[in-house]
């Protein structure tokens, strides 16, 4: 069988053909779906007697935002949203395999995206933190002859953020692929000499299902947590309070 | 035909939908999700903390206001007893003061009576007197049948009687 990367739905005949693919497509669903989700949550809230449906809504702000600003200190309150977004959005995208979608976080573009977002950020407040010298000075600290560690090191983390991320969830999808695959040649093998039920892959029920549990539910929390949670160390680390 | 993109490719216009999908996603999760959400919160907060200032206050006065009935009562506990004092004292005084006016009046009582008597006593004695005379003079008549001033005899009699009744 063949490992293929997300599917070219069409093209917008604009700049040279802009590919909307899969992931961007599938995307689309996810903002959606979660601007759905929020319109409910977010609707006819009041001070006195909350309705199940908004104590929902605050358990899960102020869960986030205990979050942030444990991890990131009061003062960088402002990402809020963003970790919220980040996390729905990473979250979502990769469940959506469960839907029989491919998800947007098994696309290196997606996780590279959450990265690099982080590594801008980063770089931003070091400069408005410090100043363009001082900034250029701290990859000098705390020896002159680790510069080049430490560049790289300043590189490797969006990179393993996008990979680590992008890993968990492609191989869900290739690994649910094989296991499908496979138990069809088996289903093939052990019932194919019966007439019509012989064409059913029969097998392909059931341990899929047990399987996902762990590639894609288990994975998917797993990797929005991880991902957040790095992008609000780095980046709060990048932002403190104190400087 | 279907057309796929590699397993592992970089595809720029992939990663600028991701950051538009994020940028559209942090607004609408602002706008419906969290403003909503922090801003009820907040005015619960304020609900909260003025319903504990009023409640403050209201304790507050409360405890003012015991504070002064407790006092007023405590003043007219003290007047109460003053005045049942008072009227005690008063009383007792007027009692000693009426006590006094009645053995007062019960002596001038007697001391009247005394008197009435001692009168008496002197009246009955002056009656007895002339009619002791008067006897002794009839029964001197009688005795010396002498015919002598009866004026003379009464005189006689009287200052005999006298000296007796003196003595007597």
């Amino acid at each position: 069988m063949n490992v293929k990367g997300p599917e070219i739905l069409f093209e917008i005949p604009v700049l040279g053909g802009i590919p909307i693919t899969e992931t961007i497509f599938n995307g689309w669903l996810v903002v959606a779906a979660i601007s759905i989700v929020c319109f409910f949550l977010g609707r006819n809230l009041s001070v006195r007697n909350p309705s199940k449906r908004q104590i929902v809504a605050e358990k899960l702000v102020l869960t986030l935002s205990g979050l942030v600003e444990n991890t990131m200190g009061k003062n960088n309150m402002f990402f809020l949203p963003y970790i919220g977004a980040l996390f729905s959005y990473s979250i979502l995208s990769s469940l959506s395999g469960l839907l029989g979608l491919r998800a947007p976080t098994g696309d290196i573009n997606t996780t590279v995206g959450f990265a690099l977002i982080a590594f801008f950020l980063i770089q931003f407040f070091n400069i408005k933190n410090k100043g363009v010298l001082g900034w250029l000075k701290g990859f000098t600290e705390p020896v002159a002859f680790l510069t080049p560690l430490n560049i790289i090191s300043e590189i490797a983390n969006p990179i393993s953020m996008a990979f680590r991320h992008f890993g968990n969830i492609a191989s869900g999808i290739v690994i649910t692929g094989l296991i499908y695959g496979a138990l069809a040649g088996l289903s093939k093998v052990v019932l194919g000499w019966i007439p019509v039920i012989g064409s059913i892959p029969f097998l392909q029920a059931g341990l899929p299902a047990i399987l996902s549990i762990y590639f894609d539910v288990f994975t998917s929390f797993l990797q929005a947590y991880i991902i957040s949670m790095l992008t609000m160390v780095y980046v709060g680390s990048a932002n403190e309070a104190n400087q | 035909m279907e057309k796929f993109q590699e397993f592992v490719a970089i595809a720029p216009w992939t990663m600028i939908f991701t950051w538009v999908n994020l940028i559209i996603l942090v607004l609408i999760m602002k706008k419906l999700l969290f403003k909503p959400v922090l801003n009820m919160l907040a005015a619960r907060d304020k609900e909260v903390n003025e319903m504990y200032s009023k409640a403050e206050t209201a304790q507050s006065s409360a405890e003012a206001l015991e504070k002064e009935y407790s006092e007023k009562l405590s003043l007219a506990k003290e007047e109460a007893a003053k005045i049942m004092k008072d009227a005690k004292h008063d009383a007792t005084l007027r009692g000693e003061e009426i006590v006094g006016e009645a053995k007062k009046e019960a002596s001038a009582i007697l001391e009247k009576a005394q008197k009435e008597i001692e009168r008496e006593k002197e009246a009955a004695i002056n009656e007895i007197k002339g009619d002791i005379a008067n006897i002794a003079v009839d029964i001197a008549q009688k005795v010396i049948e002498k015919d002598l001033h009866e004026k003379d005899h009464e005189r006689l009699v009287e200052e005999f009687i006298d000296g007796w009744g003196e003595d007597k």
